[in-house]
């Protein structure tokens, strides 16, 4: 979104004009959706989360300063939102196995199934890494996300980003190793 | 070049924003293990870009201004309540401060003879207003309800 259509439609939220927010809603809501469904797997739980996040836009948008990009600021609240519902979960005990062994190598008629087998796996590595891991991923890999966003959304530096998010995959791909091979 | 160092590497390789250099090359050229890591690491990529976009419900903005409407209305109801509760508690300060001022005047004394003289005349007033009060109740009655269906009105197009 253009920065000068970004100020107005900022301005017209905080003089109370509900089109302009539920237009600021309707703009950002994919990718909002997105990026907490993919961080806490489940849709409901997702759609909760999300609702909050723009709850807190509304509430918060008064104190904007503009000084960041609104998607900027926008992301900071998604991560602090999908930390905090971390922070409160229990602890994910998902297991990659189904009972099927670890160490199991794959035959021929699983290679069949490979990428759906291997999706469902994926997703269940990637609720076993931490939040903050989880969230780099979600994010990194949504289309509109860049990695310069993220940092000053997470307000961290680019490269330990970058450093978090190659642990992150370096972990994963740990975790699904003898799948994958 | 040890396996270590090549394995640091292999993320940003396989993410394509590393190109392996000439050590790198080699390293992983020359020990499988290490280019097993990359294939993997490359497989990862792959499936990460492909995960599908989890798709917003329908009517997500509709639920979502909703809920920021109501939040509104509660936030408002809050501030009418605390503001109410002010003057309660300001009228209630200077009822009390007037109070405490004629009783230390010795003002209260005087004012009771002024308090009998003010009953005197209320009652004769109530004597007289007496048959008129069937009236007068019915039109208060009147009024609160056309209020009360205005302030629900009002409530239900703010939400």
């Amino acid at each position: 979104m253009e920065a000068v259509n970004e100020r107005e439609l900022v301005e017209r939220c905080r003089q109370g004009d509900q089109g302009a927010f539920q237009e600021l809603v309707d703009r950002y809501k994919d990718l909002v959706f997105a990026l907490i469904a993919r961080t806490v797997q489940d849709r409901s739980r997702a759609e909760d989360l999300a609702q909050d996040v723009f709850l807190r836009v509304h509430r918060g948008l008064p104190y904007f300063r503009g000084e960041a990009r609104l998607s900027t600021w926008i992301y900071r609240i998604v991560a602090n939102v999908c930390l905090q519902d971390q922070s409160r979960a229990p602890k994910a005990s998902v297991s990659l196995d189904d009972g099927r062994g670890a160490a199991r190598t794959p035959s021929a008629a699983d290679r069949q199934y490979g990428d759906l087998e291997l999706r469902d796996r994926l997703e269940k590595g990637i609720a076993r890494l931490p939040a903050n891991y989880r969230l780099l991923v979600a994010a990194h890999y949504l289309d509109g996300v860049q990695y310069e966003e993220l940092a000053e959304a997470l307000q961290l530096p680019l490269g330990t980003v970058k450093t978090q998010l190659y642990r992150a995959k370096q972990q994963l791909r740990r975790l699904l190793e003898t799948e994958l091979k | 070049m040890f396996c270590d160092e090549a394995l640091d590497a292999i993320e940003p390789i396989a993410a394509g924003e590393l190109k392996p250099d000439g050590r790198i090359a080699a390293h992983l050229a020359s020990c499988p293990n290490c280019a097993a890591a990359l294939e993997d690491a490359r497989r990862l990529e792959r499936m990460l870009r492909s995960r599908p976009i989890p798709r917003t419900p329908p009517q997500f903005t509709s639920r979502t201004m909703a809920i920021v409407r109501r939040q509104r209305w509660r936030s408002e109801q809050f501030l009418d309540v605390g503001f109410n509760v002010v003057l309660i508690a300001v009228a209630l300060v200077i009822v009390g401060g007037v109070w405490l001022f004629m009783s230390q005047t010795g003002l209260a004394a005087v004012s009771s003879d002024a308090v009998d003289l003010f009953g005197a005349g209320f009652a004769t007033v109530a004597r007289r207003v007496a048959p008129s009060v069937p009236l007068y109740a019915g039109a208060t009655a009147l009024l609160a309800m056309a209020l009360g269906i205005w302030w629900w009105a009002e409530r239900d197009a703010s939400l």
